[in-house]
């Protein structure tokens, strides 16, 4: 008979503990201890459908008045009399702007995943995973700050460079003479605050590529490129599509860095983005807080509700993915 | 047992001879960076053309170039893709090093000017955006934050472990639900927890702006974090710790309180520090929660009171001179807050590694 080690290591010499968690529980205190326990377990499910009821039930009759056009009209006006309320612009301008934080953070982020684990030095990417982490502990008011007073005036010096040499794409086209507040500036402060998850994300999957698939590899005279293209980059997919999307959701949400970078534009920039004109209901949000008439609370309300509607989808499939990529690795 | 047949039969370590540095690619790798960078600095220095179009334009395809050419000759056709990789890698990483090496330096640069005694022991009554900066400071703000922040600690932390014990300890029919609940909750963009404390407390006249407000907002979005990070933690107690006590007789309720979370305590503290490193800097949340104060209110359940990311917003919204530099003050704070918080995880998992 042929004693494998996993056989020794799963059959324990004592018999199967029962788990009491499956069985009612006996004393009192027990009782109470998990009922606490259970009910304090469900408080994110609470807290969940705490949002979208608040959310919608004070933004509801605002919705109901504009109808589908809260969604897709562009107009917002608090007079009173010619009230309306809509957040194309600023939907649409959330979209844009993720999306070019996603263009820049994207390779970024893959390339330096695959850095850390593939090409760095051990005590490179031991630095370099303490970055990141920092990197991921900056808080938004401080990139905010640092993004309005000492990236923009660099940024828009290089969105002019972008404008004066590629200014015959009608991506980079502009106008108006101003480059500052621009979505490409909102992209890039995006980038940084989404470049920390990708990477992590990407670098957790991009280390459980079997070793001995890339030995493989490279023994039959594949160069590390050649590696990483053909076997750990397929292998990864999934997690690193699912730390994009982690991203996305972050992006989407953002609040006050973009508040500081972009100007705020009642009017769809569907394409521009060297232009200063852009949108995002988060900031928003912020911007019209302050001074808002009551109906127009509720309607900042529902502006709210989309955006948790929206970051809520993109996350939830962003953990399906992550979860079944790792998953299938494990099995 | 099981160990050592394993050491035996499958322990040999491959070689990797193509991992191993020889003489040619040091040579390679060298030219490839001193070729570029000597030529960039000759046409910086004796040119007129701007910096920034030199490196675009110039200097990354003159890398690239060279890089290719000098792994041709060491490794042949299959070297190329490899050089393209590792400029790409290395560029990535000069990136962010620069990025975040601005975004460091600028705070401390800028922030150590404004930076006294008076500045973060004094509150902001009497001062207009013109004040000189020996006037007044951060001390109220540096106490809400405590105070906002401590609120969200006692909400959050309780509810945060429940959820990992339930995951871990409790293993009910919900666990699998529990985790996805938590998993959608650390999306809720900060904005909507605040929308939504606003929403449920404020405009239901609970109580006006106040520190218990932005401490729920806060909680909403540190809850999340502790409970994931404690599952994490509680899952490593090993398995025979917990059946030892029960073969023991102890209750369900026992075996967690005072075997389970005793010995997983280093990590829960982790969970908390790293849950508290989370929302320190959250601005967007307590804009609609706690709204801002020049005076120092330490009653949780009344008035607005101020904090360091409401102080830096408001500051920073002003734009003079002077204004800016309260805000570049209150952002080394800020930093400086949340690196000894980055500090005290490293540590506490250094300690940890140690007595292990």
């Amino acid at each position: 008979m042929t004693v494998t080690s996993s056989t020794l290591e799963t059959k324990s010499s004592y018999p199967e503990p029962r788990y009491f968690g499956r069985e009612k529980s006996r004393t009192t205190s027990d009782k109470i201890f998990s009922g606490t326990v259970i009910v304090s377990a469900l408080s994110s499910l609470f807290i969940l459908t705490g949002i979208l009821v608040y959310l919608s039930t004070n933004s509801l009759p605002i919705i109901i008045d504009q109808g589908i056009s809260f969604i897709t009209g562009s107009n917002w006006s608090n007079i009173e009399g010619e009230e309306s309320f809509q957040i194309w612009p600023m939907l649409y301008g959330s979209l844009f702007n993720s999306i070019i934080a996603l263009v820049i953070a994207v390779p970024i982020s893959v390339f330096l995943a695959l850095f850390i684990v593939f090409l760095a030095p051990k005590a490179i990417s031991k630095v370099l995973v303490v970055i990141i982490d920092v990197l991921a502990a900056i808080p938004s008011g401080i990139i905010g700050l640092w993004g309005f007073l000492v990236f923009t005036p660099v940024a828009a010096n290089w969105g002019e460079l972008l404008n004066q040499y590629l200014g015959f794409i009608p991506v980079f086209a502009n106008d108006q003479g101003q480059f500052a507040r621009s979505p490409f500036i909102a992209g890039w402060i995006l980038a940084i605050m989404i470049i920390p998850i990708i990477t992590v994300v990407s670098r957790e999957v991009l280390s459980q590529t079997p070793q001995e698939l890339i030995d493989a590899s490279r023994g039959l005279g594949g160069s590390l490129s050649g590696a990483i293209r053909m076997v750990a980059l397929p292998y990864a997919r999934g997690g690193i599509i699912g730390g994009v999307m982690l991203g996305l959701g972050r992006a989407l949400g953002e609040t006050i860095a973009v508040f500081f970078v972009l100007n705020l534009i009642f009017d769809v920039n569907y394409f521009e983005i060297l232009i200063p004109e852009g949108g995002n209901i988060a900031s928003m949000i912020v911007a019209k807080f302050g001074e808002a008439t009551p109906n127009e609370i509720n309607a900042l309300l529902g502006a709210g509700l989309v955006l948790f509607i929206m970051t809520l989808i993109v996350n939830l499939i962003a953990n399906v993915i992550v979860k079944r990529s790792t998953r299938e690795r494990l099995s | 047992m099981s160990t050592t047949l394993e050491r035996e039969t499958s322990q040999i370590q491959p070689e990797r001879p193509w991992a191993k540095q020889n003489k040619s690619t040091l040579v390679a790798n060298l030219v490839a960076v001193i070729i570029p960078t000597t030529l960039l600095a000759i046409l910086f220095f004796v040119t007129e053309i701007p910096g920034p179009v030199l490196v675009v334009a110039f200097f990354f395809p003159v890398q690239l170039l060279t890089a290719g050419v000098t792994t041709f000759f060491d490794r042949g056709k299959r070297g190329l893709g490899d050089a393209v990789l590792s400029v790409a890698c290395v560029t990535s990483f000069g990136l962010v090093l620069a990025l975040l090496g601005s975004v460091v330096f600028s705070v401390i640069a800028r922030g150590l000017n404004t930076l006294s005694f008076s500045f973060i022991s004094q509150n902001n009554i009497y001062i207009s955006p013109t004040t000189e900066l020996s006037y007044g400071g951060v001390g109220h703000a540096i106490l809400g934050t405590f105070l906002v922040v401590f609120i969200a600690l006692v909400i959050a932390v309780p509810l945060g472990i429940a959820s990992a014990i339930y995951i871990t300890d409790i293993r009910g029919r919900a666990a699998g639900f529990v985790r996805f609940m938590v998993q959608a909750m650390s999306g809720v963009p900060s904005i909507v927890a605040g929308l939504f404390i606003f929403a449920a407390v404020i405009l239901t006249d609970v109580v006006g702006f106040s520190a218990i407000a932005g401490g729920l907002a806060y909680a909403i979005l540190m809850l999340p974090t502790v409970a994931r990070t404690a599952e994490e933690v509680l899952k490593l107690v090993p398995k025979e710790v917990r059946d030892a006590a029960v073969a023991l007789g102890s209750s369900r309720a026992r075996v967690t309180l005072m075997i389970v979370i005793p010995t997983a305590k280093t990590g829960l503290i982790t969970a908390v520090v790293l849950g508290v490193a989370r929302v320190v800097g959250e601005t967007a949340p307590l804009l609609l929660t706690t709204a801002n104060a020049n005076n120092t209110n330490l009653n949780p359940f009344s008035n607005p009171v101020a904090t360091i990311p409401v102080y830096i917003f408001q500051f920073l919204a002003s734009g003079y001179e002077t204004s800016l530099n309260r805000a570049w003050g209150a952002a080394l704070v800020l930093l400086l807050i949340v690196s000894i918080l980055f500090a005290l995880t490293r540590l506490i998992s250094r300690k940890k590694r140690e007595k292990q």
